[in-house]
């Protein structure tokens, strides 16, 4: 399927290149902190820290513990409006 | 890179779908390998568990959630109802008025030698009773908030006409007049009999020389703005439509020779036309000056000449006013007197 697989590149790079990419960055970030998740996940994160000891955690030990639980916790309305965005920007730019 | 045209057919939308959710995941992906290297960092450097500390300085400084209290667990108008005793006067005092009143009472802070100033003038000025001191040094508690001084000026207004209190907020309006009018003036500014029978020509012509002196309806003061040469527009001339007959009169007919042509027959009934056809606005208005004037002490001496000479008159007097203010107004109250 390269065409698709082209297509995805030149997605990719329209969002890149417009900035588009960096500004749903941000806005993700700023909705997740104003929803409370960051806070939670930092609770996680005690947890995993004192569970595995101050002085050995890793940077990989966090991610494998995190990144599932917080694809999961992200709220439905931040979830949906990101992706509504996205929608948005692939009709004006990609077809 | 342009893109290849695409039909949206149904397993495009769900290609595209697919997109949408990858980049989706890539973002949120990217959220959270951001917040595990933060984490980290904190935890290397070892401020991630700076905001713990034990467990009983913990409950200590809980946020506190009941009504009444802040989040620290204070009451915050605990001193709103007490009240303290001044070691001065021995007075009961409330607590928030408590310290402006020791300053004035103690005579120490920078307000107070100036109230007690003010207070020995009127005192030496109007014989005061022992009650006035008392409900001074109240009105005083309230020196330092500009509203509570207009409220407490309302209430006393009918009491106090001649207090410093006025003439203060006076003087600042009168900033730019000379000292000697403003130390006249604020003698008579607000005494709510004011008229100018009472006083000498002399002092009434020094007066509107150099300001205003129009009588409020409403207040009976005398306003005191100054007078600027050029500040009326011709439009708001309804009171100098009102000439001094007599002066003015001979001034406009020794000047109204230029205007009427040449060709024309000296009467005043030309001209009448000759500024018909300029004017008509202004010679409706100055005739309804002239008429409403009548009443006046000048009415008289107006009805030589006829109307058509009335509104010849009434015309270039617009013209000349702005060079002769002063002596009319004055002869205007010459009249009066």
């Amino acid at each position: 399927m390269s065409k698709e697989s082209r297509m995805r590149a030149s997605v990719n790079q329209k969002l890149t290149e417009m900035g588009e990419r960096e500004r749903l960055k941000e806005l993700l970030r700023a909705k997740l902190t104003e929803c409370g998740w960051k806070d939670q996940m930092k609770a996680h994160c005690k947890e995993v820290i004192k569970e595995k000891g101050l002085d050995h955690v890793t940077v990989e030990d966090l991610v494998v513990d995190i990144t599932p639980k917080g694809r999961a916790l992200v709220p439905d309305s931040v979830k949906k409006e990101l992706l509504q965005r996205i929608r948005a920007f692939l009709a004006q730019h990609a077809t | 890179m342009k893109m290849e045209d695409m039909p949206l057919s149904g397993s495009d939308n769900t290609k595209l779908e697919t997109l949408v959710h990858d980049i989706y995941s890539e973002l949120v992906e990217d959220a959270c390998l951001g917040l595990c290297f933060e984490v980290h960092r904190a935890v290397k450097q070892g401020y991630f568990f700076l905001d713990e500390t034990d467990q009983e300085s913990m409950k200590e400084f809980e946020i506190v959630d009941q009504p009444g209290l802040d989040i620290f667990g204070q009451v915050y108008n605990q001193w709103k109802n007490k009240e303290c005793e001044c070691p001065n006067c021995k007075r009961l005092i409330a607590a928030s008025r408590f310290a402006p009143h020791l300053e004035k009472c103690l005579g120490m802070g920078r307000n107070s030698s100036r109230i007690a100033n003010r207070r020995l003038a009127t005192n030496n000025n109007m014989s005061k009773s022992e009650s006035d001191q008392e409900d001074n040094d109240d009105l005083n508690d309230n020196d330092w908030s500009y509203g509570a001084e207009k409220k407490a000026k309302k209430r006393k207004s009918d009491k106090n006409q001649n207090s410093p209190r006025r003439s203060k907020s006076l003087k600042h309006k009168n900033g730019e007049l000379g000292s000697t009018v403003s130390s006249e003036t604020y003698k008579y500014t607000y005494n709510t009999g004011i008229s100018y029978e009472t006083l000498a020509p002399e002092e009434v012509r020094s007066l509107l020389t150099t300001q205003c002196g129009v009588i409020s309806e409403h207040t009976k003061k005398m306003c005191t703005r100054p007078l600027l040469p050029d500040a009326d527009a011709v439009e708001e001339s309804d009171s100098f439509d009102i000439p001094d007959g007599q002066t003015l009169i001979s001034h406009l007919q020794w000047e109204d020779s230029p205007d009427v042509s040449p060709t024309d027959s000296a009467s005043s009934k030309a001209s009448t036309n000759h500024s018909d056809s300029r004017k008509p606005k202004k010679k409706k208005r100055a005739s309804l000056g002239l008429s409403s004037g009548g009443g006046a002490s000048i009415g008289g001496s107006l009805t030589g000449g006829g109307s058509s000479s009335q509104s010849n008159i009434g015309l270039p007097a617009k013209k000349k006013r702005p060079k002769v203010p002063a002596p009319s107004i004055s002869s205007i109250y010459d009249d009066l007197n």
